[in-house]
Order: structure tokens, then C-alpha cells, then sequence
């Protein structure tokens, strides 16, 4: 017998206190979606379930004790912290869900300078983070574009990527040990170790399980040092997309490290950098940090392989250092960007997989083609990889699209899923990955099958055992 | 009724708000360091031109629906860098023209009157569009000089226009107060705040029909205009410039108790500022 | 006159809305915004253009220069008045024009155009020496301030929209030089446009319009500490606002908020009371004159954000100051 929503908050109410429980309308009704149906939270309208309410724990004790409770009383509970998901991760799918919200507990805990560690509560925002290891001349090394509002929790559970991975690595690589707790109140600490080899390497089943499993309620992280003062700029134009991901290989298969690698097709170029790149031109651009030597010889390394390719023509410097100065969401852009949306309903979506390097170019002309062939009143449709490895690479499809002939919750209907659809195809069809950093969500989950294959077995019994009574997060990762 | 032709004047700055106070510091230094400080950042519409762009486009379809005619051309005094919003404008139904400045008439707004309104007189437009002021100047001085080198009467912060037979009725605003009054044409209509202010986007489909499309180019000659003489009349010149020390002093007000320290709060920063409110 | 003293006036245009705010502006800058050099008494005299019959003795009053010129004007019609500057301006009637009003700038520009003098909108500042005005304005969306020099009169400006908000009392006495009326046929300036109707402004919020404001921010710890910080503010005669996480946790209502999902302010004085000072929120009040944080946590964003820092718990804080300032501005 389902509790009633009463009975929910109430029960909420005795676990952390009336002032840590939200039923507000309004509040409610904004925390039903994230930015998956962002075009609707622009129009304001709104389609999904609405939770019961907004519970905001103070401490691990208490989130342990809302999931046995929701645990006990079949519940669905929402872990969220800085609430910057684009999958539908933070949709509750179900009516009367609770978003369990970790933002109350926002405390740096340690910063460690010497074993290169900080230790914080979920709801650090990462800025935060990153502007206290600054002041000790450090660096988190994570930079997505969603830094100046995401949360450390939130952005372990998607296993987030940020703008310098080549370099530093996701958040895979950053994470040291966690504290997270599962749905029967255990809470389960993971020493903060360099390495081990002492059985499976647990973490993995904490970082980017979306919810799904667990509440993340403290991470440890590594920090690293920061000379920016060593920067290094280059880029270069080019017609053949083909060529700009043969480049990305050569550099990652020689060994290099730059902190960003990237190639943009004419589309995507054609958004940025059109005061330099003709309407044809692809865009192949780096920056190397570090060190001064290790910086340079990157830098070096680097020019000495591009300028193999006469094909490329290069271009100044400061091109490519204004533009990345610039590339992190802020609050007046953010508004710009929604303004923009509601007057014009002219939508802007990503979809983001990844390939190894003899799949990648074939996968992107493929998924291209198809959406201009097959999907209406596209305005924009390119990309750009973004994140680099010896044995492959990223490809984020940037497209837009006006919205015509349907209202804004239409909008994923006609548009948005069949286009996923496409780009999801076309990946699978290739061995891809169908999913490189934005997480799984409920946008993705109808492939999961497919993403997994045979492996399938193991992500079930991961949440059939941790989540036996499915209470976490319905439909993230695993459809309902 | 005839045919309405509407010209739009726009131009494109740079994207002074991805600039950072390193990059301003640089472009203090004097007027050509200010053109290097914003040589390399993205280029994109004056949001004031933006508007326009999208009220006239609007204004035509309103037009069509009473079975009324419009033409539009858009035009800037420009380089090539107004090339791609020129191709996006041929896709949205615009016919597109560039007039080549040859010289820096960044802090110049009689002489861009000047271009604009001879383009305006060469191209064609019983209304001018165009946004009410522009960077890097921002004197809103170019509305008001091509009305009168034109010799029409000029309509400040427009925010709306409707057809109204083959007048106008447009909403503009004199200082605080919003008006409404018909207008008939010729005249030069300056967009301010209006609501709609973002242009419509075209589809590939849209832009691929106009791929063959022509940008006019002209010059100042073309036009009758001798750039250097219009520069050498130019009733201000630019003598220096400053940054702007916006950061804030974050001074720290002492005292041992809360009494203590908003005693001192209010004697130290309040008081005067409250007085004057 | 080359090479005097420049005769000065003062163009208020009174036919609209605000005429208060305009005539302020341009008597505080006549004070304090405008130097001459070599230092001497200015010699200004005010031009006001007036509509109503009925209004003309409450619109001198206004008036920031003893001596004073009135002109009727029917309203609306810029391409009137302007010729009638113009006029005056061939008489060699002044060398300064500083307009005020609504319909400044396109006087300021019609008269240059017609006259051959020089042009300049939004004026911080200037000086007027014997061979140019130099001038202070912003350009570059605010980035910077340019420096320039009008060197051909009659020089007419405009004001940055700052005066408007400064001090200053008119004289008491005025001395009305000429009085005058327009008229269609007076020039033969074609009729701009007809069927003027004045619309309704939109109504702002009171946090939008507010001078002083109060912001309450997660450090309240509560609904009560929110409800008691919002009451120090009321006692101040501030308007009171919150931020997002005080909402999130119904500590207070939506309309509170402040910030990207909430209002943006721009008050003359800001007290921020135990909010870190996310991104989002700081949007929300950069425009401040002068902002005060009053936080426990030192390494906060707000504490590298505000003009004054308070050290303490933003409750008690607020109550205590809210005692001092009920008591001197009641």
C-alpha cells in the first residue's frame, strides 16, 4: 500500500525536521524535471509526476535514515545536489517521489596540500572547491562547463568530464575514496588509499551510478598543481574533418597530454570562431599546461605534428585563448541563453557518445546525414570532439532545431528523442558507446540493453542487489 | 497600395562581455590598442540591431497577412566580418549589402551617419531600421544624424511597429514614458528595449535555397561620400581612455559585539548614503 | 565670444514625464560635473520647454538657473523645439548646450547637425576651456570610459543617466528673461507623426525599484531567522528579498527571490545577511552602489564582493542595526 503524500512528508518531517522539508508548489513543481525538459521549464509548463516534497538533510545519519525509511515504505527517492542534469536524471518518474537533496551539506571538510587530497560533502559547489585549492596554488583539475553551479556529489554520480581530461581525467581518475550510503541505511566509507589491488575496485560501482544504487555524501578528491601562467594556445584550420581526427590520434598516440584536444566540424565552427574559420572550415585547437618543460615540449610536440598536414593553416593564438576564457556557464548567459529560446523557439541540444578511431569519423557522417535527411527544420546540425584518448575519442553532437507546429512538451517527441534515436544507432551499430560524460539519465536508458549487451547481467544484479526494492531513482539508467 | 521598402542598418562588435578585465586593462592603453584588446573575440549582432532585424521581418509578415508588399534589405558599414550574419539575413529574406568603410569609424558617428544615410538613399527604404545605439561608441547619435542628413523625422526607442494602412503605428519611448502615434513614411525609426528582440533562425533548407545569393558591396564612392573629409568634420574626437575600477574595497568593520559592529557599519559607511536616499 | 567665458544653457525639456529628476541633474552637474577653466562663476541660463499652460508654475520652480527662458511647446514635437534652438543658437545665444529631459539627445543632435558644433551624449563630466570641451562618457557597453574633446560650438551634451539621482535644491527665486510660444507655422518643419497616446508603464516590483534592500540568504538558519532579519528590514524602511536557497527551503515566498531565477535590483545601499554569495544570486544585486555582506564565513564569494564586511551572525546584526537606523531616519 503506497504511503499517501501526507504520510510522506511526515515521515520526512521526523526524520530531519519540518525546516528541512519543502512542499512548496512551486519549488516542487520546478524540482519534478532538470534540463532534459528545459524547453519546458522555459514556457513553464509542466508534464511530469510532482514529487511530495524537498527533503534536505543535514548530516549522513540522516540521509540514512530517509533511505530506510523510503527503503522500508517503497518510496522513490531522488538523490540531487547542484541540479545541472541534461538527461532526465533528476525527473521523477513516478508520482510522489522525494528529491533527497544534498545541498544542506556543504562542507569542505580537508584540504590536504600535502598528500594532494580535499575531502568535502556532497553539496560543495565545485567552484567552491577549486577557489579554496587556488588559494594553496592547486587545482581540482575538473572544469565542465557546468562548474560555477555543480555540485561534488552530483558530479560524481554522472562521472562527470571536465574541459582540461586530457590531461587530468574524469572524475574516474580525480575521485581517491567516498563515503555514500544504500538504501537499507548502510553507509559505506572508502579509504582514501593511492591504489589497491585488494579485490574489484569498488568505487566504480559509486562513481556514475546516477542515483540509482546510492546517496554520494562525501568525496575525496585529488588536487594538482596549477601553473597557468604556462598556458599554451594553438589552432588551426582545415577542410576535412577525417584529417582534424587523425590529428587528435597522432597527438594522443605519441604520447602527448595536452589539457584540451579538440576538432570542430564546419557546423560547430560556424558558432564560435566564424570571425576566423570560413563557413567550410573545420577547427583543430589545443592548450597545453603544466610545468614550464612539460608544457612547452607538449606545445612542441604538438606543432610538430600538425605542421605535417600543410592542410592546416594556422591561426593566432589569442583566437583560441579569448574563446576558451570564455567558455563557463555564468548566471547573465545562462538568462540570455532562455531569453533567446522563449522569443525565437530555437532549441539547442547535444548528444554526446564515444568510438574508438577507426569508428569515430564514420559514426559522425552517418548520424549527421540522417538527421538532416530525416528530421524537420533543423537550423544547426555539427559537433566536436572533446575528449581524447590513445584508443579513441568523444564525439558531441551539437545541433538546433526551431520548434514548429507543437507546443514545448511536444518538443522531445518530435525532435529530440528521434534524433538520439539516430545518433544512438548509428554508435551501436559501430561498437560505440552510446554515452561518453552526460550520464545515462532516463533520456538514454531505452538503450541500456544494447549499450551492455551481454554485460547487462552485471549492472542488473548490481541494482537488484543494492536496490532490491527499487526505491532509487526509478527509470535512471535501467527503464521503468 | 504599393510596395513598402524597409532598410535595416545593422552592425556587428565584438562580444564585449567575453572580454576580461586583463583584456580591458590592454585596450585602455589608447584607441588602436583598443582595436587589438578586441580584435580576436567572437564577433555577434548589436542586440539593438538584433531587435530591429527581427521587427521589421515581423512587420512584414503582418503586412502579408493584409495583402500588403514589403522588401527588405539589410546593410552595414562593415568588413568582411559582417559577411556570415549577411548570409543568415539572405536566409531569412533579406536582401543583403555591405558598404566597405575603408578607415576606422569606431568613435566616428556623424561620418557613419553620413555612410548610412547615403546607403539608405542608394539601396532604397522609406524606413530606416536601425538599433539606437552601438559600441564601442554608444552615443545613440547615428539615428538621430542620418535622420537629418536624410530629412525625415525619427521615431527614439522604438519597441513595436504595426502596419496601419500604409502608415505605421509604431511604440517607442521618450525617456520614462512609453508613446503610440502613426507615422508615415519616409522616416528613420531607432529600436530600443523592445520585448521582441531576438532574430528568428533560419533552417539549413532555408539557407541552402539562397546559397547562390549575392552580397551588394559598395563604397564609400560609390555613395558620394569622402570618408576623410566626413572624418575631419567629425564634431568630437576621441582623446584617451580609462578602465573602470569596479572591484569593491571588502572592507572589514570591526567591533566585539553585533551592537558594536553595526554602530560602526552605520557611522562609518551607512549613514551618508542612507541620508541621500 | 571666442576665447570668454562660455555662455551656458541649460535645455530642460519639461514636456514630458520625470521633469524633477532632469532639472536635478542638470543643476548638479552645472555644480559639480562641470569645471571651467581658467575658474570662474558660470554664466548659465535655463531654456525650459513646456507643454501644459497649467504646469508652468510648478515647472519653473523646478528651473536650476535663476534666470530663465520658457518656451511653450506643443508635446511631441522635438522637430519645433529644435529649429527654435536652432535660432537662438545662430544668434550666438550660447556656446554650452546641456539638454535634460526625455527628447535631450535628439535636440542635442539636430541642433549640432544644424548649427555645425560638436555632439556628445551621456556626459560624466567635462571642462570647457577656451578651445575645446573635453568630456568623460562610458563606451564600450560600459567596459571603459573614453576621454573626448568638442572643439567646434555650439557644444551640446547630455548627461549619464547617474545625475539623475544626485542632490540638488533649485533656487528659490526665478527670473523669467523671455517667454515664448511654438507654433506649427512658426517653422517649417514638417509634422512628425499623429494620434499620440501615452501608454501605462509597466508596474516594477517593489525589490526592482527598491533604493534600499535587504537580502536574507541561507546563513538566517530558519524560517524564524528569516522572518526576523525581514523584520529588521522593514523597520529600516528597506525592501526585503531572499535568496534561492532560503526559497528552496520555504523559508519565504518565490516573490522574494533574488537573483537569476528571481529579480535583478539595482538599490543605492545592499545589506546582504548570511548568504556565501553563489554566482547566480550575485547577478541579482551587482548593480548595487554600495553593498555590505554581513557573513560568518571569511572566505566567502560575498566577502570578496561587497564594499563592507560584517563578521558576525547576520541575525543579530541586522536587529541591532535595524535600532540604530529606526532611531536617526525615522
Amino acid at each position: 500500500m503506497p504511503l499517501s503524500r501526507e504520510a510522506i512528508v511526515e515521515g520526512l518531517r521526523r526524520i530531519v525536521g519540518p525546516d528541512a522539508v519543502v512542499t512548496d508548489e512551486k519549488v516542487l513543481v520546478e524540482s519534478s524535471v532538470d534540463n532534459f525538459r528545459k524547453l519546458q521549464n522555459i514556457f513553464d509548463v509542466h508534464t511530469m509526476p510532482v514529487p511530495a516534497a524537498v527533503a534536505l538533510p543535514a548530516d549522513t545519519a540522516q540521509v540514512a535514515r530517509v533511505l530506510t525509511w523510503a527503503n522500508d515504505n517503497g518510496v522513490n527517492v531522488i538523490p540531487r545536489t547542484g541540479a545541472t542534469a541534461t538527461e532526465g536524471g533528476l525527473e521523477s518518474a513516478v508520482p510522489d517521489s522525494v528529491i533527497l537533496d544534498g545541498s544542506a551539506m556543504n562542507e569542505i571538510v580537508k584540504v590536504d596540500p600535502y598528500n594532494m587530497q580535499a575531502t568535502c560533502q556532497c553539496g560543495v559547489p565545485l567552484q567552491a572547491l577549486e577557489d579554496r585549492a587556488r588559494e594553496h596554488g592547486l587545482t581540482t583539475g575538473h572544469s565542465p562547463q557546468s562548474k560555477p553551479v555543480a555540485h561534488m556529489g552530483g558530479l560524481v554520480a554522472t562521472r562527470s568530464i571536465g574541459q582540461f581530461s586530457t590531461l587530468y581525467g574524469g572524475i574516474e581518475d580525480m575521485v581517491v575514496g567516498l563515503e555514500a550510503v544504500f538504501p537499507g541505511g548502510e553507509v559505506c566509507r572508502i579509504k582514501n588509499v593511492p591504489r589497491r589491488a585488494a579485490g574489484p575496485d569498488i568505487r566504480h560501482i559509486v562513481i556514475g551510478n546516477e542515483g540509482a544504487l546510492c546517496f554520494i555524501t562525501e568525496v575525496t578528491v585529488k588536487l594538482f598543481p596549477y601553473f597557468p601562467e604556462n598556458n599554451v594556445f594553438l589552432g588551426w584550420t582545415l577542410k576535412d574533418m577525417g584529417l582534424g581526427f587523425e590529428v587528435l590520434r597522432d597527438v594522443m598516440v605519441n604520447g602527448y597530454k595536452p589539457s584540451v584536444a579538440r576538432v570542430y566540424d564546419p557546423g560547430d565552427a560556424g558558432i564560435h570562431f566564424s570571425h576566423f574559420a570560413a563557413p567550410d572550415d573545420c577547427v583543430l585547437l589545443f592548450m597545453a599546461e603544466g610545468a614550464a618543460g612539460i608544457a612547452k615540449a607538449t606545445a612542441d610536440g604538438i606543432q610538430a605534428i600538425v605542421d605535417q598536414h600543410p592542410e592546416c593553416t594556422q591561426v593566432p593564438s589569442e583566437y583560441i585563448e579569448t574563446w576558451f576564457n570564455d567558455l563557463c556557464w555564468d548566471a547573465s548567459k545562462i538568462i540570455a541563453e532562455d531569453e533567446r529560446i522563449r522569443q525565437t523557439r530555437n532549441v539547442n541540444r547535444t548528444t554526446e557518445i564515444s568510438a574508438d578511431w577507426s569508428s569515430i569519423n564514420e559514426i559522425y557522417q552517418a548520424a549527421k546525414q540522417r538527421i538532416i535527411d530525416e528530421i524537420p527544420d533543423i537550423t544547426m546540425m555539427g559537433g566536436h570532439s572533446s575528449h581524447s584518448y590513445i584508443n579513441g575519442t568523444n564525439m558531441y553532437f551539437n545541433y538546433f532545431f526551431n520548434v514548429v507546429g507543437v507546443g514545448p512538451e511536444e518538443e522531445t517527441e518530435k525532435y529530440y528523442l528521434p534524433i538520439i534515436g539516430i545518433i544512438c544507432e548509428e554508435t551501436l551499430k559501430r561498437g560505440g558507446s552510446i554515452v561518453h560524460h552526460h550520464g545515462m539519465g532516463k533520456a538514454r536508458a531505452p538503450w541500456v540493453k544494447d549499450e551492455y549487451g551481454s554485460s547487462y547481467f552485471m549492472l542488473e544484479t548490481l541494482k537488484r542487489s543494492f536496490d532490491p526494492n527499487g526505491v532509487m531513482n526509478k527509470g535512471t539508467i535501467i527503464p521503468l | 497600395m504599393t510596395a513598402l521598402r524597409i532598410a535595416v542598418g545593422f552592425k556587428v562588435t565584438p562580444d564585449y562581455e567575453a572580454l576580461r578585465p586583463a583584456d580591458w586593462a590592454r585596450a585602455a592603453t589608447g584607441h588602436s590598442a583598443h582595436g587589438e584588446a578586441v580584435r580576436y573575440v567572437r564577433r555577434v549582432f548589436n542586440v539593438f540591431d538584433e531587435a530591429a532585424l527581427e521587427l521589421a521581418l515581423r512587420l512584414r509578415d503582418a503586412r502579408a497577412e493584409r495583402g500588403l508588399e514589403t522588401s527588405l534589405v539589410a546593410f552595414s558599414v562593415a568588413g568582411r566580418e559582417a559577411d556570415p550574419f549577411l548570409v543568415t539575413l539572405q536566409a531569412l529574406g533579406y536582401e543583403g549589402a555591405r558598404v566597405e568603410p575603408d578607415a576606422d569609424l569606431d568613435f566616428a558617428p556623424a561620418a557613419t551617419a553620413e555612410l548610412v544615410a547615403a546607403a539608405t538613399r542608394r539601396l532604397g527604404g522609406e524606413v530606416l531600421l536601425l538599433g539606437s545605439r552601438c559600441g564601442p561608441g554608444d552615443t545613440g547619435l547615428v539615428p538621430f544624424l542620418a535622420a537629418e542628413a536624410l530629412g525625415r523625422p525619427n521615431l527614439p526607442g522604438v519597441t513595436a511597429v504595426e502596419p496601419a494602412a500604409d502608415r505605421l503605428r509604431v511604440t517607442f519611448s521618450a525617456g520614462d514614458r512609453a508613446l503610440r502615434a502613426t507615422i508615415t513614411p519616409p522616416c528613420v525609426l531607432a529600436v530600443g528595449n523592445a520585448l521582441v528582440s531576438m532574430l528568428r533562425v533560419p533552417t539549413l533548407k532555408d539557407r541552402l535555397a539562397v546559397r547562390d545569393s549575392v552580397i551588394t558591396t559598395l563604397t564609400p564612392e560609390d555613395l558620394g561620400v569622402d570618408v576623410p573629409a566626413a572624418l575631419s568634420r567629425e564634431p568630437s574626437a576621441l582623446v584617451g581612455l580609462e578602465t573602470i575600477d569596479r572591484s569593491r574595497a571588502g572592507v572589514v568593520v570591526g567591533g566585539a559585539t553585533p551592537g558594536e559592529e553595526a554602530r560602526a557599519l552605520y557611522e562609518e559607511h551607512l549613514r551618508a548614503r542612507l541620508e541621500r536616499i | 565670444m571666442a576665447g570668454g567665458t562660455p555662455r551656458i544653457a541649460l535645455v530642460l525639456d519639461a514636456t514630458g514625464a520625470a521633469a524633477e529628476r532632469h532639472a536635478r541633474a542638470l543643476g548638479g552637474f552645472l555644480r559639480d560635473g562641470l569645471r571651467l577653466s581658467p575658474e570662474h562663476p558660470a554664466d548659465a541660463v535655463t531654456h525650459l520647454f513646456y507643454a501644459e499652460e497649467s504646469a508652468r508654475e510648478r515647472l519653473l520652480a523646478l528651473a536650476p538657473t535663476r534666470p530663465v527662458r520658457l518656451v511653450r511647446a506643443p508635446p511631441h514635437r522635438p522637430d519645433l523645439m529644435a529649429a527654435a534652438l536652432a535660432a537662438f543658437a545662430a544668434g550666438g545665444g550660447a556656446d554650452l548646450f546641456v539638454f535634460g529631459g526625455p527628447l535631450g539627445a535628439e535636440l542635442a543632435a539636430r541642433l549640432a547637425a544644424r548649427s555645425g558644433g560638436g555632439v556628445l551624449t551621456g556626459v560624466l563630466d567635462a571642462v570647457a576651456a577656451a578651445g575645446a570641451l573635453s568630456c568623460r562618457r562610458h563606451v564600450s557597453s560600459h567596459h571603459l570610459i573614453g576621454r573626448f574633446e568638442l572643439r567646434a560650438r555650439p557644444w551640446c551634451v547630455t548627461l549619464d543617466a547617474d545625475w539623475l539621482d544626485v542632490g540638488f535644491e533649485p533656487p528659490a527665486e526665478h527670473a523669467v528673461q523671455t517667454s515664448a510660444e511654438l507654433h506649427e507655422d512658426d517653422f517649417s518643419a514638417p509634422r512628425l507623426c499623429d494620434d499620440v497616446e501615452v501608454l501605462e508603464p509597466p508596474a516594477t516590483s517593489d525589490l526592482e525599484a527598491a533604493q534600499f534592500l535587504v537580502v536574507a540568504g541561507r546563513g538566517a538558519a530558519g524560517r524564524a531567522g528569516v522572518e526576523r532579519i525581514a523584520a529588521a528590514a522593514d523597520r529600516m524602511g528597506a525592501a526585503f528579498g531572499v535568496t534561492r536557497p532560503v526559497v528552496m527551503n520555504a523559508w519565504a515566498a518565490p516573490d522574494r527571490q533574488i537573483g537569476v531565477s528571481g529579480t535583478r535590483t539595482a538599490p543605492a545601499v545592499c545589506i546582504v545577511a548570511g548568504a556565501s554569495g553563489a554566482p547566480a544570486f550575485l547577478w541579482g544585486v551587482e548593480r548595487a552602489g554600495f553593498i555590505v555582506a554581513v557573513e560568518t564565513d571569511e572566505h566567502s564569494a560575498i566577502a570578496s564582493e561587497a564594499d563592507a564586511v560584517v563578521l558576525d551572525d547576520a541575525v543579530a546584526v541586522l536587529e541591532a542595526l535595524a535600532d540604530i537606523v529606526a532611531r536617526e531616519h525615522p
